[in-house]
């Protein structure tokens, strides 16, 4: 019931973490700062076979959707394009030899410690992106990176709050 | 010839990659570069149509605070009337005088009441949507205010929505003064917090202390003189050190805005066209 698997439950799960995000996450901004961008647990979750190519169109889309609602355009979708780009690289990285080719990445198949990894550097990359083009300038440095810090803390607490609630 | 198509072939990601970048980049320039490109922001139908049906659920959650601010505004008009009353017994005015006061000719400012349907507070340039627009009168340029203080500017207008450059925006500038004393400076926000903005460009010699109220100054044909915008909270030297930078406390809790009115005023069209008439090119 909740897989990714086919296109009618990608388009479901799209759906519904676009409207999670423009309707609910981004009125959050704890402490003035952190604000979860959860939306990227969909790249986060596809199957590591799905084309590469494929896989930035869903990045774009998606993200292009959330700019409309943020009258934001062009930040999320790049942001998210990077992360879809880099993904596919960064899971190659951090996945152990022996499993195998075609794997949704989790705690279960690529144990705690990879699947933790790749979870942060994948957040980072997203968060790095998406806040410093939306500053678009260095002037509040420390400031930049106090909310990236803190808003990836936030969406890595919020996915893996999902992926216990999915178990 | 070959090995080039070899290789465009088998590196076809790194192709689609930037040019999905490329696209974002575009709209991204684009977007703040031109005005016309409301498609892309929160005027067009269907954002707005979600974001009318998320404020109308979340408004009620706001209910409770909206009366009080209605209350205390009520409390505060009513006292003011019998003041004026009382002014007026004392002055012992004709009754004729009162009807002839009525028939002064209308006032410059008319409002339009729209509620807030989207807001956002934590990103380096926030915008508010609201649910009127031009076919209900509303325009670029106009100025928004609530029940507190001043709210923002009318940015772009479609149909039946409009988006709304909202104070905690670094494209806002508006024109206030210090109440009593005349003095004016620019109201900047510098994305640090949303209950607070700068004020700029006072001159050293004006006169003025820790709580005084900032009000618009009228000079800047979008709001009428006298309109509340918050309180000095604390003062420090500019860069430059040729005028004061306050730091003021905004009236207005943009964390909790939902009924606005936005405010259209006679003649601001041709005043604005004669102000841009006098502005010679430099350079």
């Amino acid at each position: 019931m909740f897989q990714m698997n086919n296109w009618l439950n990608k388009i479901g799960w799209a759906t519904g973490l676009v409207l999670l995000q423009v309707l609910i996450l981004n009125n959050i901004h704890i402490g003035g700062f952190a604000t979860p961008f959860l939306y990227i647990y969909f790249i986060l979750k596809l199957n590591s076979d799905t084309p590469r190519n494929q896989q930035m169109f869903w990045a774009f889309g998606i993200g292009l959707v959330i700019d409309i609602f943020e009258n934001t355009p062009g930040i999320n979708a790049a942001a998210f394009v990077l992360l879809a780009f880099a993904r596919p690289t960064i899971l190659r990285l951090f996945t152990p030899r022996d499993t195998y080719d075609s794997y949704v990445p989790s705690k279960k198949v690529m144990g705690n410690l990879p699947f933790m990894r790749y979870l942060i550097v994948c957040v980072f990359i997203h968060h790095i992106a998406l806040l410093t083009l939306e500053s678009f300038s260095f002037i509040s440095f420390s400031l930049l990176l106090l909310r990236i810090f803190l808003s990836a803390v936030l969406t890595i607490i919020c996915i893996l709050a999902i992926e216990w609630f999915r178990k | 010839m070959r090995n080039l198509l070899n290789f465009l072939i088998k590196y076809n990601y790194w192709l689609l990659f930037l040019g999905l970048e490329a696209l974002s980049f575009i709209l991204l320039f684009h977007y703040n570069s031109y005005q016309e490109s409301y498609f892309f922001n929160s005027s067009n139908a269907v954002t707005g149509k979600i974001y009318e049906v998320s404020g109308g659920i979340s408004s009620y959650f706001h209910l409770k605070s909206v009366n009080r601010d209605l209350l205390d505004r009520n409390m505060e008009l009513e006292t003011k009337i019998s003041n004026l009353e009382k002014a007026l017994k004392e002055h012992q005015v004709d009754s004729l005088d009162i009807l002839s006061l009525e028939r002064l000719p209308r006032t410059s400012f008319f409002l339009f009441k729209a509620n807030v349907i989207n807001n956002s507070l934590n990103l380096t340039d926030n915008f508010i949507t609201i649910d009127k627009g031009y076919s209900a009168g509303i325009r670029p340029d106009m100025g928004v205010v609530d029940a507190n203080g001043v709210v923002g500017i009318v940015y772009e207008t479609s149909p039946y929505y409009s988006v709304v450059i909202s104070l905690l925006n670094s494209r806002s500038n508006i024109s206030c003064k210090i109440v009593g004393s005349n003095y004016f400076g620019t109201l900047r926000w510098d994305h640090s917090d949303p209950q607070h903005a700068l004020l700029e460009n006072l001159p050293r010699h004006a006169q003025f202390n820790l709580g005084d109220t900032i009000v618009t100054s009228g000079y800047s044909s979008v709001f009428p003189e006298g309109i509340m915008v918050g309180t000095v909270d604390d003062m420090g030297d500019s860069g430059n050190g040729l005028s004061y930078l306050l730091k003021v406390k905004l009236a207005t809790d943009f964390g909790r805005i939902s009924d606005v009115r936005v405010i259209a005023r006679r003649g601001y069209r041709e005043q604005k066209t004669l102000e841009n008439k006098c502005i010679v090119p430099n350079e």
